[in-house]
């Protein structure tokens, strides 16, 4: 029975992933898409995704935008208070490369040197059918960390 | 023996009260002892009446140097205690015991408190004769003591800003309450010849004639002073919070139940008046207003001591409606939310002065997040939280239920709409009693602790004890309410519907039959529907079961993390990932949208509550005008 | 024999039905269903019904956190007093003509019950330290002041109907019997304002749009939760769609009380049903077509027009129709 409820709660954790997004000098680009995702055209409510709004309700962080040094510290912050297992997300090109703002004096990206990305989805910006697949590989990293937790 | 009792009891606080002073006011070993001893022994006399009077069903008399009646004129002056008055002592004997316990260690680093302990036991032994005895000019000279005594230890603090002012607001007003109750008895001697109550309630014999109905009023405005129902409150707010905390319990444990008392005693009793209609309704009516203005005017306080002194007016304004009501059951609610509002709002006002004594202030905006550094304390204020909210299974609940059903049943009896309106005011001013309540809960002890607050320490066991007592009665009362109800109410209530034997135990076997009173039966009333124990049971079960699926059910369900480090990010607060900053809310602008609704109403209360004292004087003239002008309009 | 019969029973009632199981698993179904249609009236196809239950069983997978500033006693207590306060509710409400406990005066216990799982979410937020959560708590208290005066109104138009002529009851089992005996209160003219301002009153209590303005998740981040997570987040959740069940019941309770086909079976399924149906209308499309208010507005609506339709009952049953 206890099994059978442990098993329960690790497939849920693929089926209920809660989003909270984190804009880190974003053009706004990536967060309409990411919007987008929601609307009726593409519902990703049909997989459970909802959009939290405090990172202690998040399952999955997404982050967009190069990580400016204004809001370096905050991004760093607010991901230590999500609770395990959790994901993180890039979107667009930002977080990867710095794209376009590569190179600038208040720009201390890329995301990965300050925390673990588990999903990066390229594209400036990505469709949002992209960012649908993305977050959906993102959601069976989640059963598996929560697997893992157990062990 | 016993019938020396009540005599006694008053007597010992007296003696040691003047003791105190002679040898105590250089030595607190000997001061304290000296307190502790008398309050001690007069709370053991009192209970030791407990057996004959509330269960036996005796009524215990003692005339002072044997002076009994004369020619079937009583012309001494006669202690006479029946379950009414008995049930008032008890709370008036718990209420001086508990806080003499409490300024022990709350009142240690006051100076000249050789005068405080006399004051208090001068204060304590008026409030517990006025309860006892039978003569209605000895009740008038313990209110008077009680007046003095009570603006005496207002002030006692006086070093405080706004001491002595909210002295002088008490004297006034105080006096105006004794003039009037005095007024009242000199009408009631001119017409009787004499003073005994027992047998002015067989001479008036219900009788209202225009000079007995003007006493009759100006009796009730005196003790509705005392009781503080609107439009009298106004110098309580200021009383309360300017005197020692164990001093503000005092006031609401009772000093105002002693005003309750009287109108009790006077309107039941004395002139039996209690079934006509019309003096149910005007009552009713003060006692809706003073429930209604007391929790809004305590919506908006940003002091948490005078926002407790508007939950006590509020409250008593609960009192005085149910007891008005003129039926058993409202009786017997009424009663009960009295006893129960000693114990919540004692409860409520030694938190407030644990929190005193280890930050320096009350006032809401300058606390906040003591709830880690006092546990004890945050426990002990949620269940007066809860209890004064009516929240079951506390005992506020027990008594409000009574009441809710006591005015709705007078409404369907009656079938008056104004006791419906009532009954909807009664259960929103509860809703509104929890939001001040929250405020309070979110501004002192929950919430974000100030830097300043960083090394506050929990009370010591002198002040820890009264309130853990009083969290258990809390509880306790209502838990076993039948109980309470079989021991303490229905003999009380009974007794105040019933005074032929009130009239025969002073005055002889037959007097009150001559005088053509007879008794009104009432069944005992039985609460079989509220049944706390089944809840608990209930309750107990579902938490077990929830506690057994959490823990094994979801054996593998994520654990519970707890830090106590200061640099894990993990478990700071959520602040939009800004770094952890002090920004409380401030507790006393919770209900800001509230308030911006009410803004006309809060707009003519700010103008009545000027502070002036010549605004309070023609307020209080002017409910008194209302009640006699009432009386005599409507009980034609 | 008959004691042990008796513990027995009252455990069977109050764990599985009408009791904690019951309400989770009704509960977690109006909240599924809620979430489907909505999806798909604005065009989506939606979460599967059995969305809610993924949730619940996710929280409970996850960490709790505590954070520093919260008190770890009432942070924790909080949900379970909610969620329990919630369930003995359940035992008190009949499931049309199935009662499992009734006493004499349930109406004001339920009212009082119904405030406690408010305070528990309260005093819960409030111990978080969160100014976020203060804020949160502040809207969650007014919001209950507002729906408090309707809602005892409607309580005691009801109580005064239910007891006939010259008379009033707060029981359940009587109002009950009232109904079966004279027709539900639903199709008698006179409650029929009390009925529309109890639906009303449902979204309120429950915390859907537009009133939602203690947990505005855009502007508050979620107000009083904001610092629940995992399994106490989770039973607050669980909470939240025990109290559709109970409000929706509630009303089928007061209004469709005379309802009842008579078996058991066929009354839990009927009474399910009319559930999901006063959800649909009173929760799911109110909140499809509306925006979230502001704090004042809520108060002015619930106490002039909302408080105006009660009253209209209330008076309307004092004349005696």
């Amino acid at each position: 029975m206890a099994g059978k409820i442990t098993q329960l709660m690790d497939e849920s954790a693929a089926k209920s992933p809660w989003l909270y997004h984190i804009n880190t000098g974003s053009c706004n680009g990536c967060d309409i898409e990411l919007v987008a995702c929601l609307t009726p055209r593409y519902d990703a409510e049909r997989f459970g995704f909802k959009l939290a709004g405090s990172p202690r309700h998040a399952d999955i962080v997404v982050v967009s935008g190069p990580v400016t040094s204004q809001s370096k510290e905050r991004l760093i912050r607010t991901l230590a208070q999500v609770p395990e297992p959790k994901c993180v997300v890039s979107i667009g090109s930002c977080p990867r490369s710095g794209n376009v703002f590569k190179g600038s004096y208040s720009v201390e990206g890329p995301l990965e040197k300050y925390v673990h990305v588990d999903v990066s989805v390229a594209g400036c910006t990505p469709k949002p059918e992209a960012i649908m697949e993305g977050l959906y590989r993102a959601a069976q990293i989640l059963t598996e960390k929560r697997k893992a937790m157990h062990k | 023996m016993i019938q020396h009792f009540p005599v006694l009891a008053v007597m010992l606080l007296f003696l040691a009260a003047f003791q105190v002073e002679i040898f105590g006011s250089k030595n607190a070993q000997v001061r304290n002892s000296i307190t502790f001893a008398a309050t001690t022994i007069s709370l053991l006399m009192i209970l030791a009446l407990i057996k004959p009077v509330m269960i036996d069903g005796q009524i215990i008399s003692y005339w002072m140097g044997n002076w009994s009646p004369v020619g079937g004129y009583a012309i001494g002056i006669g202690y006479e205690v029946d379950a009414l008055s008995l049930f008032f002592a008890l709370l008036v004997s718990a209420t001086f015991w508990l806080s003499a316990v409490y300024s022990f260690g709350y009142m240690e680093k006051d100076h000249h408190l050789g005068h405080y302990y006399t004051l208090f036991l001068m204060l304590s032994a008026s409030v517990l004769g006025l309860t006892l005895t039978g003569d209605i000019f000895n009740m008038f000279v313990m209110i008077e003591v009680m007046t003095f005594a009570s603006v005496a230890l207002t002030a006692f603090r006086n070093n405080n800003e706004g001491a002595l002012e909210a002295a002088f607001k008490y004297l006034v007003i105080g006096s105006m309450g004794s003039s009037f109750t005095l007024t009242g008895i000199a009408l009631l001697y001119g017409k009787c010849h004499t003073l005994n109550m027992a047998q002015l309630s067989s001479i008036l014999s219900g009788d209202l004639s225009g000079s007995t109905m003007m006493a009759l009023g100006l009796i009730i405005a005196g003790f509705g002073i005392k009781s503080y129902i609107v439009p009298f409150h106004t110098p309580a707010a200021d009383a309360y919070t300017a005197a020692p905390t164990s001093i503000s319990m005092v006031f609401s444990g009772m000093v105002n139940k002693a005003g309750v008392y009287g109108m009790i005693r006077v309107a039941y009793i004395i002139f039996r008046a209690m079934d006509k209609s019309a003096l149910q309704t005007i009552l009713v009516l003060f006692g809706a207003v003073t429930m209604f203005v007391g929790v809004t005017m305590a919506l908006t306080q940003h002091e948490f001591k005078r926002l407790l002194a508007f939950h006590s007016i509020s409250q008593i304004g609960y009192v005085i409606t149910a007891v008005s009501l003129g039926s058993a059951l409202g009786l017997t609610g009424g009663l009960f939310h009295a006893m129960n509002h000693t114990l919540f709002k004692g409860l409520l006002f030694l938190t407030a002065g644990a929190v005193l004594t280890k930050t320096g202030t009350t006032n809401l905006d300058k606390l906040g997040g003591l709830s880690k550094k006092m546990p004890v304390t945050t426990v002990c204020f949620l269940v007066g939280a809860g209890a004064i909210s009516g929240l079951p299974p506390f005992n506020g609940f027990a008594s409000k239920w009574i009441m809710y059903q006591a005015m709705y049943t007078k409404a369907v009896e009656s079938h008056n709409f104004l006791y419906a309106v009532v009954v909807i005011t009664a259960l929103v001013v509860s809703v509104m009693t929890l939001a001040s309540f929250i405020k309070v809960t979110q501004a002192v002890f929950f919430g974000q602790l100030r830097p300043e607050y960083e090394d506050v320490t929990e009370v010591s066991m002198s002040m820890k004890i009264p309130m853990v007592t009083m969290a258990v009665l809390c509880v306790f009362c209502g838990v076993f309410y039948n109980l309470i109800n079989r021991v303490f109410l229905y003999p009380a209530s009974s007794a105040a519907l019933n005074c032929v034997n009130y009239i025969d135990r002073m005055m002889g076997e037959g007097y009150a039959e001559n005088a053509g009173v007879a008794n009104i039966e009432t069944a005992p009333v039985e609460f079989s529907y509220w049944n706390p124990i089944v809840w608990l049971v209930l309750f107990g079960i579902i938490f077990c079961a929830v506690a057994i699926v959490i823990l094994k059910g979801f054996a593998d369900r994520g654990p519970i993390l707890e830090s106590n480090s200061s640099t894990d990010a993990k478990y700071d607060t959520f602040f939009s990932g800004e770094q952890e900053l002090f920004s409380q809310v401030g507790g006393s602008d919770l209900f800001w949208g509230f308030k911006k609704n009410w803004g006309g109403y809060y707009r003519i209360m700010g103008a009545l509550h000027s502070g002036i004292v010549t605004d309070y004087t023609t307020m209080a003239v002017i409910g008194t005008a209302i009640i006699v002008l009432a009386l005599f309009v409507f009980m034609r | 024999m008959t004691i042990i019969f008796t513990i027995i029973k009252s455990i069977f009632y109050s764990l599985v039905f009408p009791g904690l199981l019951f309400t989770a698993a009704a509960g977690l179904l109006l909240a599924g269903i809620d979430r489907k249609v909505i999806a798909r009236m604005q065009k989506r196809i939606g979460p599967p019904i059995r969305q809610p239950l993924f949730d619940f069983l996710k929280l409970m997978g996850k960490e709790t956190i505590v954070p520093r500033r919260a008190n770890r006693l009432v942070f924790l207590g909080a949900p379970v007093v909610n969620l329990i306060s919630l369930a003995l509710i359940m035992l008190f409400i009949p499931v049309l003509g199935f009662t499992a406990f009734s006493g004499s005066a349930d109406l004001i216990v339920i009212l009082y019950l119904i405030t406690i799982s408010g305070v528990a979410l309260i005093v819960g937020g409030s111990s978080s330290g969160s100014p976020y959560a203060g804020i949160g708590i502040s809207r969650e208290m007014v919001t209950m002041m507002s729906y408090e005066l309707p809602f005892v109104m409607i309580l005691l138009a009801v109580a005064k109907k239910a007891g006939g002529a010259a008379g009033m009851t707060f029981s359940m089992d009587a109002i009950t019997a009232f109904q079966r005996a004279n027709g539900s209160f639903l199709f008698t003219w006179s409650m029929i304002p009390a009925a529309i301002a109890f639906l009303l009153v449902i979204p309120a209590e429950v915390g859907m749009q537009p009133f939602d303005v203690a947990e505005a998740e855009t502007e508050i981040c979620e107000g009083p939760l904001i610092e629940y997570s995992g399994a106490a987040l989770g039973l607050f959740k669980l909470g939240t769609a025990m109290k559709m069940l109970i409000m929706t019941g509630l009303f089928t309770a007061l209004f469709l009380g005379g309802v009842s086909t008579g078996m058991i079976g066929l009354d839990i399924i009927l009474f399910v049903i009319i559930c999901i149906v006063l959800t649909v209308l009173c929760m799911t499309t109110v909140h499809a077509v509306t925006a979230r208010l502001k704090i004042e507005h809520l108060f002015k609506f619930f106490w002039t027009f909302v408080a105006g339709l009660a009253l209209v009952s209330l008076v309307l049953v004092w004349c005696g129709l």
